[in-house]
This record gives structure tokens, sequence and C-alpha cells, in this order.
């Protein structure tokens, strides 16, 4: 026993002084290049050389997307001579970004949700306004999202790399099965088409738990709008509201058996029954066709807006972006910028929109998937927020979700009591 | 044998500049920043301003706390009784003498050495799942109907029974070291009076036992408060009322959730506050309750 | 217990039956859970999804575990764990027992306040220190795999000092007296004979140390801030994630799997070892 303990303890060791050689040759070379970046001055020829930038990318390496990034950060070089540094963060880079910033950390591109770069991020962004015009950026950008920035950040602080779109996604095959001619457009049309896909032994929508608050959240925006919304979340009063109305037809909705078997869900095994041909549709963002197509095989996807309700006040979609940013106090603000071209718009973000099943970016670029989204996209004035007026109440947005959860489970009797338990929280 | 100043100095010291470094200070700095108002972490301590008990009346009154604090007191109450019994009847199981008790001890104990990240995706990818998870495969052998085990009203549940399965082996453990304690004799004699196994059990092992039964809640205790990798593994996208733990409230506030914008350090450290005294007033209470029988035997 | 060899005594058996019943219950599902994994890391998504797990129809997928620890550096994860968890048990071990050795053997002003800091140390949550530890690791800007290491020895002195201060007393005086009319000084006497001596102890709280370092979760999550500092506690929650957003189920259950062999060989290897460390120190705490 003792002698087995040694060896495996000596195994381990030489491991541990392996693994501790890699350590420090790795963690040597970026401080002795970091010291060239501000010893050599841009050099004839290429136009950046000897710039280095650093990038915090909120992918993980080996995922789609970073490799497309990789790729374009070499061709950048290549071009440019500027080197781009990418440090694989992960999706928690939120976790992160904050307590770097204020301690000045050394980088110059991040990658984040466009809100947070424009709210708490806002003080140590660097303000691309002057340089975006430059690069004639607002002619194949989205107005909704550069809008949005300014309103929240004061100037535009950010520039999008992955577009977003919210709605009802669905199996074009499985609506042909059920003989749908048209994609519902009103609430009386959806339960319409809900009915058919149900005879057809279809089940009609999908739903994990984790996207009920989001799903409901529109139909409460359908009857209110998100001001009147974010007013009722602040201070209550939702049993007089018509959040009452929206909660019963809901609650109807799940009466009549449209959800399938399961819902609401553990994500992701509900969406996938779309994948499966089991279910027709899904409430979600775009990238549920990438997740269910890579998981159980892929299917010919449509989209179309969630459906408007009587008496409707705000039928806008869900529009939000994972963004780049560049850092108040980078030495190469313009190299940066340029980089972020680079990798969004032309060869590189064609090959984001073809390998990473997004939307373009750039508007000029070609849709791999869910055509017709950048149309939607550019016309869009004022898009739906990702349950933005339910969340302003931090403190009770816990509670809002699973309430959104349990009314699609069934656990309340009818719209008043639904409310009522709501008012109740406050 | 005398005393070598210089060598005690030498030997102590790292530790003690330990003690200071990693304990006292962190402590002594978390107790006073959750007296003020603090936004970020990691912003200078001139930009503190006081703002007394703020901070706690805060928490106390965000419903998120308040879920959390008593989705943790179910954890603490219902796991700890179910944990700490069935821990006992593995214990006493192992030690009446079965076969292989050897083998069924290092079973048992197992989950304990694996990354709980592996365990828990293994429960909520395979046990819980609807569709073809483990429990539904066998509530269907009997002809019963699927359960959503991972729905609204089970979920916490769910991962309440993954914690006890992980955890059952380590108070096993402990139980069984403090049976093995107990001199054979004691048990011979009372076979010999006629004591059935439940009364031995109970007039016997469990009295000797008592000190060490606190020692298992009082570190059950320490657990149910820093609750924190279970919930992250059971609400994955973004933490959900029905599993939130004081924890997991702490690291959003701190670090910025899903969906989570404003941040609150000062907050952050009233809850680390709360979740101490808590886990000092169970120890206090255990000193109280189960005085160490001084029984020699 | 029990370990000599008796006859089969079948009527004592029966009595013991309801209890091997339930234990044989409990590793019984434990076990088909870890080979319904097993079976589900080497298939595709979609036979996850519609429960064929078993009956592998489309092959066996061993690209699965190729994909696993290609799509994120595991071989990265795996050496940071493998640094952390044996500087830790290592570096503990130089702070701890030459502290534990002077606790053991002499009463001076401030050994009482030690060790009763020690065992109050044992049981500070974790979230009472990280936070104020975290801002001075940002103020001082401390990053990078030292970081960690730094945390992990002073997160483990406490425990390995008290274990260790046990084993000490149980020493005889007789050794440092012969020592000492050797003309051996006091600190050569330590690392030579008396370190020596609480060997099987030494052995055991470093495997105990080297396995929790191996397994932490909470710290390395909030310190770790690249990829090239991440350990395989958070590195697999990464790559579960990675997975589950693009899909690969099989490929998620590889790399379970990839986390879980490694500590479970040690462990069947170890066990008793093991076994015996979480019984010796804790309990008295």
């Amino acid at each position: 026993m003792k002698k087995i303990l040694a060896m495996l303890l000596a195994v381990v060791m030489v491991f541990g002084l392996a693994a501790c050689g890699g350590d420090t040759a790795e963690e040597t070379t970026p401080a002795t290049t970091g010291q060239a970046q501000t010893a050599t001055e841009p050099a004839e020829g290429k136009k950046y050389e000897g710039v280095e930038l650093t990038m915090w990318s909120m992918w993980g390496s080996g995922e789609p997307q970073a490799l497309v990034i990789e790729e374009a950060a070499a061709a950048f070089e290549a071009e440019t001579g500027a080197k781009v540094n990418i440090e694989w963060k992960g999706r928690d880079i939120n976790t992160l970004l904050s307590a770097a910033l204020e301690s000045g950390e050394k980088f110059d591109i991040f990658e984040d949700d466009y809100q947070r770069i424009a709210t708490t991020y806002v003080d140590y962004t660097y303000d691309l306004t002057a340089m975006a015009e430059a690069a004639g950026y607002a002619d194949y950008s989205y107005a909704c999202f550069n809008d949005q920035v300014v309103e929240w950040a004061g100037f535009l602080n950010s520039i999008v790399e992955q577009p977003q779109i919210g709605g009802v996604f669905y199996d074009k095959a499985a609506f042909e099965t059920a003989g749908i001619a048209s994609v519902p457009t009103t609430w009386a049309e959806f339960l319409d088409a809900c009915a058919k896909l149900k005879e057809a032994g279809i089940a009609p929508l999908a739903l994990d738990g984790a996207y009920a608050y989001f799903t409901f959240y529109h139909h409460l925006v359908r009857y209110m709008g998100e001001d009147a919304l974010q007013e009722v979340a602040m201070n209550g009063g939702w049993s007089d509201s018509a959040a009452v109305t929206a909660a019963q037809e809901i609650i109807d909705f799940v009466n009549a058996g449209y959800l399938v078997e399961g819902a609401p869900d553990e994500y992701p095994a509900s969406q996938n029954k779309v994948g499966l041909g089991q279910a027709a549709m899904v409430v979600c963002a775009n990238y549920v066709t990438t997740e269910v197509d890579n998981a159980v095989g892929a299917i010919d996807w449509g989209f179309f807006n969630y459906p408007e309700v009587e008496g409707c006040v705000d039928s806008s979609a869900y529009a939000g972006a994972n963004s780049l940013a560049i850092t108040s106090y980078t030495e190469n603000a313009q190299a940066a910028f340029d980089f972020i071209q680079y990798m969004t718009t032309g060869t590189y973000g064609q090959k984001l929109v073809d390998n990473c099943g997004q939307i373009p970016a750039d508007a000029r670029l070609t849709e791999s998937v869910l055509v017709g989204s950048v149309e939607t996209l550019k016309n869009s004035t004022a898009p739906m927020s990702w349950c933005g007026a339910t969340n302003a109440n931090s403190d009770l947005a816990q509670s809002f979700k699973d309430a959104f959860n349990g009314l699609y489970a069934g656990k309340y009797e009818s719209g008043e009591a639904f409310c009522a338990a709501l008012d109740a929280l406050y | 044998m005398k005393k070598n100043r210089t060598m005690i100095l030498a030997f102590i010291l790292p530790t003690v500049f330990c003690l200071l470094f990693m304990y006292v200070y962190p402590v002594v700095r978390t107790v006073i920043m959750s007296f003020f108002q603090v936004e970020s972490l990691t912003s200078d301590t001139s930009a503190w301003t006081f703002n007394g008990l703020a901070n706690y009346a805060k928490i106390m009154g965000s419903s998120g706390f308040q879920l959390a604090m008593k989705n943790m007191m179910l954890i603490w109450l219902v796991g700890g009784l179910i944990t700490l019994a069935l821990s006992m009847l593995m214990a006493v199981i192992l030690t009446s003498g079965i076969r292989g008790s050897k083998f069924f001890k290092a079973a048992i104990y197992m989950p304990n050495i694996v990354s709980a990240v592996a365990l828990a995706t293994m429960w909520v990818q395979y046990i819980f799942n609807y569709d073809y998870g483990l429990l539904n495969e066998i509530v269907q052998l009997f002809g019963g109907e699927k359960v959503k085990w991972l729905g609204l009203d089970l979920k916490f549940w769910a991962m309440l029974a993954a914690f006890i399965f992980g955890s059952v082996g380590y108070y096993m453990l402990i139980y069984i070291s403090g049976i093995e304690g107990i001199p054979r004799d004691l048990y011979e004699a009372a076979t010999l009076d006629g004591a059935s196994k439940v009364s031995q059990f109970s007039k016997i092992t469990m009295p000797l036992m008592k000190g060490i039964i606190k020692t298992s809640i009082t570190f059950w205790s320490i657990n149910a408060t820093t609750f924190f990798l279970w919930t992250k593994m059971f609400s994955p996208v973004n933490t959900e009322g029905s599993t939130i733990v004081p924890v997991v409230y702490l690291y959003d506030i701190v670090f910025g959730g899903k969906g989570i914008i404003e941040r609150d350090a000062g907050a952050g450290a009233a809850v680390g506050v709360v979740l101490t005294l808590i886990i000092i007033a169970v120890y206090a209470i255990m000193n109280l309750t189960l005085k160490d029988s001084d029984l020699e035997y | 217990m029990a370990n000599y060899h008796e006859k089969i005594n079948w009527k004592k058996e029966a009595k013991l039956l309801p209890g091997y019943l339930i234990v044989t219950t409990w590793v019984v599902f434990a076990a088909v859970m870890l080979f319904w994994i097993l079976a589900a890391s080497l298939s595709t998504s979609r036979e996850i999804f519609t429960g064929t797990v078993l009956e592998f129809k489309s092959g066996l997928h061993w690209e699965n575990y190729a994909t696993a620890w290609n799509s994120q550096n595991v071989s990265v994860f795996f050496a940071n764990s493998l640094l952390y968890s044996v500087t830790a048990s290592a570096g503990v071990l130089l702070i701890s027992a030459p502290a534990a050795y002077v606790l053991s053997r002499w009463k001076f002003v401030g050994s009482k306040p030690i060790r009763l800091g020690l065992v109050i140390a044992m049981s500070v949550p974790a979230i009472m220190i990280i936070m104020p530890l975290y801002s001075l690791a940002v103020q001082w800007g401390i990053k990078g795999r030292i970081l960690l290491i730094v945390l992990y020895i002073m997160l483990r002195v406490p425990y390995t000092t008290i274990y260790l201060v046990d084993f000490f007393s149980t020493l005889s005086r007789s050794y440092e007296e012969a020592a000492y009319l050797d003309g051996c000084s006091p600190m050569r006497t330590f690392w030579k004979i008396m370190l020596p001596l609480v060997q099987p102890a030494v052995i055991t709280v470093t495997i105990f140390n080297f396995l929790s370092v191996w397994n932490e979760f909470f710290m390395a999550l909030i310190f770790t801030s690249s990829e090239s500092m991440t350990p395989v506690g958070v590195g697999l929650l990464q790559i579960v994630n990675a997975m589950k957003y693009s899909g690969n189920y099989g490929a998620m259950f590889a790399a379970v799997i990839i986390v879980f062999l490694p500590t479970f060989l040690l462990y069947i290897f170890l066990s008793e070892k093991i076994i015996a460390g979480v019984t010796g120190g804790g309990v008295k705490g």
C-alpha cells in the first residue's frame, strides 16, 4: 500500500513540476511582448505595425464563434500588423468585467450584452461616435440598437456583434402537416393554429421553465406596454390591470392542452421536442434554432412575431445584442475599432453568420438562417427588452419568475387568482 | 525540555500570519463593510459611506433574500434530518457485521471525492430528466404517470435529494468511527440481558455518541449555510426562486447575475454576516443543549 | 469489523438481510447512474433525447471524447488542478507541520488563542473572507495561478495544523531528549526525526488536502479570471454550458466522465487512506 502511494505521489509530483514549467513559460511571453508594445513606434509598411491589442471574449475557446474570431485576428495581423491577443473568459464574463475595468486592467476590447455595456460599464467605455461616423457605421447597422445605446449611455459605446431577435420559432414542416397556410398574427389566429396542430397530432407549443418568464412577458407587454407594466411591477396593482386578462388567456391556453407533454420542462428538454417533431413552436430568441439543430438534428425553421392581442398596446418584438466595446483608457482606440469592424463585417462577419447560425451584424451580409430577420430588425424602432420592465423590481424579479412559470404549470385557477398572488408580494 | 524561543517563533509565525491575513482581516473587514454603502467590491474604502443598518434592512426586506433564507432553513432542517438519519442507518448497518462492509463504505462515500459539478450534471441531465430519466423509468415500470421532477413544485426537493445522496457518505463515516469507539462488550452484555437491537441502539449507541452527533450537526449547519454549487447547477440559465440560497443571492448582488444590473457589495457583506451569526447560534445552542456527557466506559 | 473468515451462518445473515437490501439498493442506484452516463457519453444527442441510449444503434461514438477534450483546454484545466492540488498540499505542510509541532510540545504566550483561532477558522464560511481577499487581489494586481495557490495553501492551514497537533502529541518526548543528548539542534530534530515519525498522518492529511483542493469550486469560480488558470471543476461547468449551448450532449457526458475518472481511479487505490482522513481529524473539531 505504502509503495503504491509513494509511487503515485511521485508521479503526481512530476506532473506538478511539468505543469509548473509550462506555467512560467506561458506567463513570461505576454509580459515581454507587452513591453515591446510601448517601445516600438508604428514603423513604415503596415498600418498598425507593433500595435498590440488585448480582447476579452465572452466565448470559450473551441466554440464556433471563437474559431471565427481567432481566424479574423490572424488575418487582421497579417494585413495591418496589429497583434490581437484574445482571452476567452466565457459567458460569465460579466462577473469579471466590473472589477477589471475599475482597476484599469490592461485590455482594449471586450464583449458582453449591449445593455450592460451601456449601463453598468458605461464610465469605462470609449466614445465610438466619431469613429463610427467616419466608418459609415449607421448605414449598415441597426438603428434600434444604436438608438437604445445612446439613450442609455448618452453616446455610442458599443458595436453590435451578434444581434438577436425574439418571438415564435416554428417547424415549417409541422405547420404544413397541420394545414396552416399563413403564420398567425393575432392571438385568435394563434389559438386557431394551435387547434389545427393538436388535431394533426403535434403538440403546439414547447416551453422550458427557464423561458416561461420571457414567454408570458410578451403577453403582458401586448396588453400593457412596457412602461405601464414596469409601473405595476414596481408598485403593485396587478389585479386592477390588464394582467388579469393576459393571465386568464394563458390559463385557458394551458387548459386547452396546447403545451407539449412535460412543459414547462427543464431547459433544454422541451425546446428539443420541436426538433424531434413532437412540438411545433417555441417562444425564445433566435439562438434556439441553432441549439435545437445541434442537439437533435436540423429542421426547417420559420419565425413570426408574438401574436397581437385584442386592443394591443405594444406589438414590438424582442431584440437584443451581444456587442463589442473599447475600454476608455485604451492606447489604440482606432486599431481596436478597426479590428471590431474587421471581424463583424465582410468575410469574417459572414463567417460568424454561416458558422454560428447568427443574424448578420452587418445588414449587407447574406442571411443563412431565419431569412427575413435583417428586414425585421431594420424596421424595428423600439424593441421589447428581455423582461426589463419586471426585472426593474430587482427585489421581486425572482418571485415574478416563479409566478410566471407557475402560470404555465397550471398552478392558478384564474387570472384573478394569479394577479392576487402577485399583489400579495408587495 | 528547554523552550527554544527562536524556533517556536519561526515555526509558529507563518501560521499566525495566515490566520491574520486569511481569516481575521477579511472577517473584520467584511463585518465593517456590512455597515457601509459600498457599490463595488473593489471600490476604495474612501468611497464607502456609513449607512448603519440599512444594508441589513435592505436584505431583510428583499423577497429574494427571504426566499433564499426559507430554502436554506428547509435544507438545514429537512435535509439535515434525512441526511443524518440515513447516515446513522448506514453506519449501523455497516457495523452490524455484514459482509463486504469495506466495499459498501467506500462505495457510499465515493460521491464525496467526485467533482460536484460532475455529480450534479448526472442528476440534472439523467436521473431527473422527464423523458428518459431513471426515476421516470422506474415510475413507469410500476405503472405510474411520469413526474416533472424539475418542475416548479419539485425542483427544490429534487435538488435536496441529490445533495443528500452525495452527503450521506461523509456523515456515515463519522458515525461509523463513533460506533466503533464503543466497546463491543457493552453490546454483548446487553444481548445476554435480552435487549433488542433497537433498544441497544437507543440505550447504548445514541447516548454514547452525543458528542459525535453534535459535531455532525455543526458540520451540517456549515454545509447548509454555505450551499452554493447545487443551486448553480439546478438553475443553469439564471437564478430561480425555487432553488435560490443566501450564498447565490450574495453572489448575484456582489458579482452581478444575469439580468441584474445594480450591484451592492455592502448588502453582500451583510448577507455574509447574517450567515455567520446563524452558524455561531447553532454552535452555541448545540453546546447548551447537547452537553458532552462524560460517561465513562 | 468482521474481517475474519467465518463460516456463513445463515441464521445470522438472514437477520442482516434488511441491512444488505438497503446498502445494496443504494450502491446499485449509483452504479446504474454511472453506467448510463458512460453509455450516454458514447451516444449522439438525438439518441439521448429519444431515450435510446443503451441500444447504440449508430455505434459507439468515441469521437465525443475527442470533441469534449478539444472543445476547450481540458488539458490545461487538468494541469491547473494538479498544480494547485500538489503545490497547496505541499505548501500547507511546510507551514502547518512546524506549527503543529510547537503547539503540541510547548505552552507559550498565545499558544491557546492560536489553537482556538485555528479551530474557529475551520468553520468560518468562505463567503465571509472572499470579498476582502478579492478586493485585495485586485488592488495589488495579483492574478494568475499564484493567487489561487496562495489562497489554497492558507485555506488548508487550520485543518492541517489541528489534524497534525493530535499526532505530534502522541509522540514520546524521549525522542527529543535522545536527540538533544546526541547534540542535535531542535530544528534539525524536528525535520529529521519528529516529522518522519508522523509520516502516516502526513500522508493521510496530504491526500485529504489534495482532494479538497482538487474539488474546490467556490473560490476557483470567483478568483479565476482567465482560461489559463481554470481548474477542472470550474472548467467542467464551462464545458457543460458550452455543450448545452451547442447542443452536443454526448460530448457533455464525455466531459463528465473525463473529469470523473481520475479521481475515481485514485479513490480505488486510496479509499482506505481517504476514509481514515475523514474520521481522523474532523471528528474532534
